[in-house]
């Protein structure tokens, strides 16, 4: 067995020997200035290895004693993608951030990439065994994660309610792969998938089993009414921290989701728009949605908008999975393409409220952006193309995702239609809070003796905004390379 | 043949716009400079347009490029005699806007003329595309500068208004999506691929119901924009707020936007439903003439009162463009652009006299045209035209106008009903010369009451360089509206009998299909043994 024949796990065995050498490197060097520079490198290392091989036209080989825990298929590298991506700016705005807020240690970084690689795992998970065993490696790091700033007692605050909430998701998740396993007598998902297409599975165990999967995922997608732990934990991390969760942690569990509805439970009898799982996913998109986009009117910070704004944003995607009942790969790659959109505009919204703050003030509330765009112009600017792009305006990468979300949706037909009229009411919502930054920046002035925040000067951070309102822009006017590869890892999953 | 004519049109404003992003904030000057010089090259570039031949029906200058192959998105872009005075209108109205501008705008140049310039090249945009999906990215593209244009520059309660245009319109413009995806999806369906091109969608004839809901979902966003009553409230707030340049390009451009949108898209794509719900829709754009022309008597801020006139003049086109014949929707066409020039003029004057007061209340005023008699002047010329005086571009086109919806009566349903809404849009005129003259003269006549109107000076070089155009385009179409009327009236005519065939097959059909338009034409005149287009109002149109 040589090394070529691992290739299809390498993202996985290069980000474990990173994160690895990383350790080494931080017990032994008194000096450990550029963590974040390295990390941020294993990191787009393993996204350009993932991104490689996916563009290539044959998949790269791997052992089936893995394969049967691990795919190794177009979507994993997809996501491997999107996770390195999302985790690798996550790591240059901690690089920006962390040091100027005095609170740069070494194992954050090692958390960081192991959490990645959990993620990861998730994504790729075709085993009952290989999911909850990628859950609890990304879990176990995103809640240290969370308490990393363990002097603030938001930030346990938030750690706390999520570790709970976690753990008691997680469980539930835990149960419901032991009820699937008694329903069908296989833990692999292409197993269960022909147990159940077959209509061998016990139904009542099936669905109990179906019902307790779907509370476990949702609660790590952040759908209502499983988000209660979002806007704490999301408010509580340090900025960096809430980035990575808002968009790797959530990929994994959109992966995982595709895997397991789509995949496992992807017979038409059990995605039946009437008897399947399609309406009560149709029914969770509509929650959340309108919930998320109408509590985050309602916040006075600019982070708690944005984790309220997560949310929403979780409803749309849920409105792609939705649709694969009638469009299976069109609305899977819907969602692929979603995915990567809000990631790269994610970091840009989150990395240019870091950008806004520095030491001894951090930008966090609406207030704290108060004529910022007429002091910093340069800082504000991106700022206003990440709010943008969340809110779905032209050219961006966040309209081509709806357009493509809401597409799919439209094309399924039936009440679904009426699905995507709702989606796109929720989000008109959704112009007035995201307005609310540029109204901030742009034609608010502080009020007398406030606190002004000064934008930090960082090399990481701008490095960070750069590349995604790069990707941001372009994913908008030449979409077609992202869109190939989306629908080439749905259809390949699909088949 | 192709140019790139309107790839170049498109491109100069974009690349103007990033070149401004580059320029040091401290060069202010030049950035003024190169701004309006920017404008003007597109201004030249466009009127290459007016020189090409528009006798026969159909887009010129087109040009068409896979942009998202896998969507069947294409830039496609093209003009015809629907659109082409709306570029002129847009790239006329630009430079003067600007020009104006820098008189009173003062802070943070850099961001006021890329702002711009993006508004432009999203208003040229939206006006030459010709694939939805492009129409929808520029619709969309112009919210943000505009947005910005109010909420920065603007009055008092800025963001107040500046917000509540973006959600007006957004959420309008939201459901057009949804209905342009519908469309597109039943296209796929019938022709096996994905396209966003207006012309293949022509061919898709859906049933009465769907029908319906689109048009609804196309019109929402359209009528907002035009603003038609119930939903012109954003306006009134926007016009007062904006700066003197931005009430002239929202007035002037923005507005016919809408109307453009149904022409375009919304008529074409859903005959039956427009053929159904028009009626209303004219009925609630005389609703609009009437409740706009009470609204502005009241008024006591001119500014107010020249944007509740806008909701009252485009209550016309409304009702031009639903008379469903020639004349009525060549007259709305006119109309569309000579409401841009009077309207532009009036805000253009409204805000000379604010920089000089900072007031427009009419209260304030009075006996100024012993203060500033070329003021007055131009004042008056403008609020002629603007109340369709004969020999003013504003008769010709209101006259258009009355006349087809006049003949309306008897061409499609609802025979007296067309007849009371021709009555109550003449009584229209009338309000318009009441609340304008009673503007004019509270302004102008009598003795000067106030002691600072005493020291005001005239208009200034600046103003009356900016003025000085669109007097002229005033007489130009009021005396011989023949030179613009020709290069429409193809496209009308074009426009009037595509869409008859595709409404008698949307009647006939309760399945998606698709149709050659060609084919059919033929075969419902030899039917009916005589032309479709309708001979009544070959004479309503002189």
């Amino acid at each position: 067995m040589s090394a070529v024949d691992f290739m299809g796990v390498s993202p996985l065995l290069l980000l474990v020997g990173a994160g690895l050498a990383l350790m080494l490197v931080d017990a032994f060097s008194a000096e450990r200035s550029e963590l974040a520079l390295v990390t941020a490198a294993s990191l787009f290392a393993g996204a350009a290895l993932a991104g490689s091989m996916l563009v290539s036209g044959e998949l790269p080989a791997a052992p089936e004693l893995v394969t049967r825990y691990l795919a190794a298929d177009r979507l994993g590298l997809l996501f491997d993608v999107v996770i390195c991506v999302g985790g690798g700016l996550s790591a240059l705005l901690a690089g920006g951030y962390l040091r100027e807020h005095g609170l740069e240690r070494g194992e954050f970084y090692v958390l960081l990439i192991f959490t990645a690689f959990g993620a990861m795992v998730l994504a790729r998970a075709v085993d009952l065994l290989s999911i909850f065993l990628g859950l609890e490696t990304m879990s176990l790091g995103a809640y240290a994660l969370v308490a990393y700033r363990r002097t603030s007692a938001r930030a346990v605050e938030g750690a706390v309610k999520y570790f709970l909430l976690g753990s008691f998701a997680a469980a539930i998740l835990l149960f419901g792969s032991a009820l699937l396993y008694g329903a069908t007598g296989h833990t692999d998902l292409a197993g269960i998938r022909e147990v159940v297409a077959a209509g061998d599975a016990d139904p009542i165990l099936a669905v109990l089993a179906l019902v307790m999967l779907l509370v476990g995922l949702a609660f790590k997608v952040g759908a209502v009414p499983f988000h209660m732990w979002v806007p704490d934990s999301y408010e509580g991390a340090v900025t960096p921290v809430t980035t990575f969760m808002s968009v790797a942690v959530k990929a994994a569990a959109v992966a995982v989701l595709i895997r397991v509805l789509v995949g496992a439970f992807g017979d038409e009898a059990s995605m039946s728009l009437y008897t399947g799982w399609t309406p009560v996913i149709f029914l969770l998109s509509i929650a959340t949605m309108v919930y998320g986009n109408l509590a985050a009117l309602a916040q006075s910070s600019v982070k708690r908008m944005l984790a309220y704004s997560s949310v929403a944003h979780a409803g749309y995607i849920l409105v792609g999975i939705a649709a694969a009942h009638e469009v299976g790969a069109f609305a899977v790659s819907a969602v692929l393409f979603y995915v990567a959109a809000y990631t790269v505009s994610n970091v840009l919204a989150f990395g240019s409220l870091i950008l806004m703050g520095s030491k001894g003030k951090e930008a966090v509330s609406y207030d704290d952006l108060a004529g910022a765009g007429r002091r910093h112009p340069m800082a504000a600017f991106p700022f206003v193309i990440g709010v943008l792009s969340l809110l779905g305006m032209p050219p961006t990468a966040g309209f081509f995702g709806k357009y493509y979300v809401f597409s799919a949706a439209v094309q399924a037909g039936g009440p679904m239609v009426w699905l995507a009229v709702l989606g796109v009411l929720a989000s008109g919502v959704g112009a007035y809070y995201y307005l609310k930054v540029i109204v901030y920046l742009y034609m608010r002035e502080p009020e007398e003796g406030q606190a002004i925040a000064v934008p930090m000067q960082s090399i990481y951070v701008v490095a960070a905004l750069v590349l995604s309102a790069y990707y941001v822009v372009k994913m908008g006017i030449m979409p077609g390379r992202y869109l190939d590869w989306a629908v080439s890892a749905a259809s390949s999953f699909m088949s | 043949m192709t140019s790139h004519s309107l790839s170049w049109l498109l491109a100069v404003p974009a690349i103007s716009a990033l070149v401004v992003l580059l320029l040091p904030r401290s060069w202010e000057g030049s950035i003024r400079r190169f701004s309006i010089g920017a404008m003007l090259v597109e201004l030249l570039l466009s009127l290459r347009l007016v020189f090409a031949d528009y006798s026969e029906a159909g887009y010129l200058f087109v040009e068409q490029m896979s942009w998202v192959e896998s969507f069947g998105i294409s830039y496609k872009v093209g003009v015809d005699g629907l659109s082409l005075w709306l570029v002129i209108l847009t790239t006329l109205l630009s430079p003067i806007a600007l020009y104006a501008s820098w008189g009173s705008i003062t802070t943070r140049i850099k961001e006021y003329a890329f702002s711009f310039l993006l508004l432009e090249l999203g208003m040229l945009g939206a006006f030459v595309a010709l694939d939805l999906f492009l129409f929808y990215v520029f619709w969309e593209l112009m919210l943000v500068p505009m947005y910005l244009i109010i909420g920065v520059w603007g009055g008092k309660d800025r963001v107040y208004a500046a917000v509540k245009f973006f959600i007006y319109t957004m959420v309008g413009s939201l459901l057009m999506l949804v209905a342009i995806l519908y469309v597109v999806t039943s296209y796929k369906e019938l022709a096996g691929h994905y396209s966003f091109d207006l012309q293949e969608l022509s061919t898709l004839v859906l049933p009465a119901m769907p029908q319906y809901l689109l048009f609804s979902a196309f019109a929402l966003a359209f009528a907002i924009k035009v603003p038609m009553f119930p939903f012109h409230t954003w306006l009134p707030d926007a016009h007062v707020q904006a700066p003197t340049g931005g009430s002239v390009i929202l007035a002037a451009v923005l507005l016919k936007l809408g109307i453009y949108g149904f022409i375009r898209f919304a008529m074409p794509l859903f005959p039956v439903a427009s053929q159904v719900i028009g009626p209303v829709l004219a009925g609630l754009g005389v609703f609009g003439i009437i409740y706009g022309a009470y609204a502005a008597w009241v008024q006591r801020d001119l500014k107010k009162l020249v944007a509740y006139s806008s909701v009252s003049h485009m209550g016309f086109i409304l009702l031009g463009l639903f008379a469903m014949n020639r004349t009525g929707i060549s007259g709305a066409m006119l109309q569309m652009i000579n409401h841009g020039i009077s309207t532009g003029a009036l805000f253009l004057l409204v805000g000379a006299i604010y920089d000089r007061r900072h007031s427009r209340l009419l209260d304030d005023f009075g006996g100024l045209a012993k203060v500033m008699p070329w003021y007055a002047l131009f004042f008056v010329i403008i609020t002629m035209s603007s109340i369709g005086l004969p020999g003013t571009n504003g008769f010709v086109g209101e006259f258009m106008i009355l006349a087809g919806a006049f003949i309306s009566r008897s061409s499609i349903g609802f025979g007296s009903a067309w007849f009371v809404m021709t009555l109550l849009a003449a009584t229209g005129v009338i309000f318009a010369a009441v609340y304008m003259l009673h503007a004019v003269l509270r302004i102008f006549w009598g003795k000067v009451v106030h002691s600072e109107n005493e020291s005001l000076t005239d208009l200034n070089r600046r103003e009356v360089l900016s003025l000085l155009p669109l007097l002229a385009m005033v007489f130009w179409i009021g005396l011989y509206p023949k030179f613009f009327l020709d290069k429409m009236n193809p496209a009308v005519d074009s426009f009037v009998s595509d869409f008859t065939v595709r409404y008698y097959e949307g009647r006939r059909t309760s399945e998606p299909h698709l149709i050659d338009i060609d084919e059919l034409k033929l075969k419902l005149e030899a039917a009916r043994g005589l032309a479709m287009a309708q001979p009544m109002d070959e004479e309503g149109a002189r």
